[in-house]
């Protein structure tokens, strides 16, 4: 953990005052099922959320929203002051490179780490630069390899992925996620698919980037991390916000029935 | 010697058929794959009637019926054509079941990083589809050799016709034809062995 | 264009006698190379080394050889061993012998993946050898490889359009046939071709309709 790779411009204020994430009154159906109804949110430049809920509350729904991957029905989603999805100005939806351009600026950390098995592991972290942002290969290069230092993988960055364990394999995709200089990282359930004693090393690495001041919607499990890492948690069940507090406020003294029954499973 | 002028005539046509129907039904089955209006109904239409076309009457119609249409074609490019259309539906088909059993995850992925739909096949998609693919296209090149004698019906003179050319000359039809069946037996077994040494190299190579 | 399909309409019945012949040829050596590819498929199972060679190197041999060589083989090459045949005759002998090394493989593949309780289920109610085959392992095998023999059956009929070649007096050598009269190259082989693609979907419709009623039973 010693070299620490050009995060210093993340936290840099940018030329716009707005908030790096603007939800603004997000609705989505699957078919007839309600799956987000009204949701609006506001993620300041280096702030972590956290969107919490049970399973099927469409927490996943809404980080994927946020690149596009899903489309939402209504609402407008901008990005340091951009308009998601639309060319600029006008509700003519973007072509899918527009968009492409759009998702460059927004890391995703995936459940199932999502690594490209025909690619080593620098392979995986240098694909996007590369090819998307067209950057010098030898600076991706050097770049890569003080992300794998910092995720502590450095030694496996000519190994195929079939040969790492889900930990190891979720830091590399962190990793990649970071290579591409992302204003907004989004982690979708990071550890929920990981072996219980592999869950504490992508932590670590959450933590870190939360503290150096990386911009992160993180929708997780893990109270603890939550709790610790948080500035805001955003608590949604059954399409709906439920709660939007501070950590403190979220998990002490809770105003809805519906979180304090959610806790009480997690106390232990 | 004639027939391994019929040799080189059967390779050289299989390799053309081959260079051809390989990428063409790459970009047919991409067609199909993107839901394109329109041409992928016409592509799903073209794959359909190939499919139940033998190989015989598509030389013929192309050999007779292009020059009907103001095309006047020789018996090989007619030759070809016929071996490319054929094959480029059944590889059509086989691009085409790759794609659609490439997990979405990885799709994803690589949209996630601001990856275009073309970067993603480029370098994402292509590079495992093809690996994937390689046993079944061999499979449809061996098809395709012992399919190629079809086009000894336009003239064309193939490892097919050189011996039966050879048996008609010396009455002893069946010395030809043997050495005819090694020869077939050998080209086939090349690509058979290739594919295998290539599919060996990538196992060691990716360990998977 | 129109007026070459009029031409081929006025001479539908050869093309329909070429059609005729077509499925009866291919219907015929469907049964024979599915009966020889069963037989096949037993040796290949066998517990004799030798057996399973010899059927080995034949089936082995067969899929090197393009069908057409294999025709040839039949009529102008055998009759120098003293074996001869007519036409129609090496036709459907060398469809059948052909297919049937391929049936052969189909069946094996079926075999192998079939579950042992069948057999097992079969020896207990007391089949044994050919009885067992017949009655308990073959239907399983069929029913079980039904969509891959569809795919061979759909092969068979487009190789006898290389019969064409020996002037068997199939669909393809009548579609030619009007075509060299009358000079209708697009009409005469776009209608042949038409006539093929039914086949093939009757094909696809039977073996469907096999799997649909398999299902039911299941």
């Amino acid at each position: 953990m010693t070299a620490e790779p050009h995060l210093a411009h993340r936290a840099a204020p940018a030329s716009t005052e707005r908030p790096v994430i603007e939800v603004r009154s997000l609705w989505k159906k699957f078919g007839d099922l309600p799956v987000l109804n009204d949701i609006s949110l506001n993620v300041e430049r280096g702030k972590t959320i956290c969107v919490l809920g049970p399973s099927g509350s469409g927490k996943s729904t809404f980080l994927r929203c946020l690149n596009w991957l899903e489309k939402p029905d209504h609402g407008e989603i901008f990005l340091s002051g951009k308009r998601i999805g639309y060319r600029e100005g006008s509700d003519i939806p973007m072509s899918a490179k527009e968009i492409a351009v759009t998702r460059a600026r927004i890391g995703m950390v995936f459940q199932h780490f999502n690594l490209w098995p025909h690619l080593t592991v620098l392979g995986n972290i240098i694909a996007a630069p590369l090819h998307v942002q067209h950057r010098n290969r030898a600076e991706i290069v050097a770049e890569a390899e003080a992300l794998l230092r910092k995720v502590g993988l450095f030694e496996k960055r000519d190994v195929y992925p079939a040969k790492l364990s889900g930990g190891q394999k979720q830091r590399v995709a962190i990793a990649r996620a970071l290579a591409m200089r992302p204003e907004l990282l989004l982690f979708d359930e990071a550890t929920s698919a990981l072996d219980p004693e592999l869950v504490g090393e992508v932590i670590t690495v959450m933590e870190d980037l939360a503290k150096e001041g990386m911009t992160m919607v993180v929708v997780t499990h893990e109270m603890h991390f939550a709790r610790e890492a948080a500035d805001e948690i955003l608590f949604l069940d059954r399409g709906f916000v439920v709660e939007h507090a501070p950590p403190a406020q979220f998990f002490d003294n809770p105003s809805s029935d519906r979180v304090k029954q959610f806790l009480q499973r997690f106390v232990r | 010697m004639a027939l391994a002028q019929g040799a080189v005539a059967t390779v050289l046509l299989s390799l053309a058929g081959i260079a051809v129907g390989v990428p063409a039904g790459l970009v047919f089955a991409l067609i199909r794959w993107a839901k394109i209006p329109i041409l992928a109904q016409i592509v799903a239409a073209y794959v359909s009637v190939i499919r139940a076309t033998p190989l015989v009457t598509l030389v013929l119609l192309i050999f007779f019926a292009l020059p009907g249409i103001g095309i006047p074609v020789d018996p090989i490019p007619a030759a070809i054509i016929s071996l490319s259309l054929n094959t480029a539906a059944f590889n059509c088909e086989i691009w085409r079941s790759a794609l659609n059993d490439f997990p979405k995850a990885q799709v994803e992925a690589a949209e996630a990083t601001g990856m275009s739909p073309v970067v993603a096949f480029r370098y994402i998609i292509f590079p495992q589809i093809w690996r994937i693919s390689l046993p079944a296209l061999v499979n449809e090149i061996t098809l395709l050799i012992k399919n190629s004698p079809a086009v000894a019906i336009v003239g064309v003179v193939d490892i097919t016709r050189a011996a039966v050319r050879i048996g008609a000359q010396t009455y002893d039809p069946l010395p030809p034809f043997l050495i005819a069946t090694v020869m077939y037996a050998v080209i086939v077994f090349v690509f058979v062995k290739a594919q295998a040494s290539i599919e060996t190299a990538m196992t060691r190579k990716f360990d998977f | 264009m129109l007026q070459e399909f009029s031409i081929v309409l006025d001479h539908k019945d050869r093309l329909l006698i070429g059609l005729g012949n077509t499925v009866w040829i291919a219907t015929i050596s469907t049964i024979l190379s599915t009966v020889i590819g069963a037989a096949l498929a037993m040796a290949l199972m066998s517990r004799h080394v030798m057996l399973r060679r010899a059927v080995r190197v034949f089936i082995d041999a067969m899929r090197c050889v393009p069908f057409l060589l294999l025709a040839y083989i039949v009529y102008y090459g055998l009759p120098s061993l003293g074996v001869r045949f007519d036409n129609l005759s090496a036709g459907i002998a060398s469809l059948s012998l052909y297919n049937a090394a391929y049936m052969g493989e189909i069946l094996r593949g079926a075999w192998v993946s079939l579950p042992k309780e069948y057999a097992e289920a079969g020896e207990a109610y007391g089949f044994h050898g050919f009885k067992l085959f017949h009655r308990i392992i073959m239907p399983s095998l069929v029913l079980a490889a039904v969509p891959v023999l569809g795919n061979q059956v759909i092969q068979i009929v487009k190789d006898t359009a290389f019969l064409t070649i020996i002037a068997v007096p199939e669909l393809t050598h009548e579609a030619s046939a009007i075509q060299s009269m009358y000079y209708v190259p697009f009409g005469a082989f776009v209608a042949a071709i038409a006539l093929y693609w039914l086949i093939c979907r009757m094909v696809e419709f039977v073996v469907q309709y096999t799997e649909h009623l398999a299902d039911l039973r299941r």
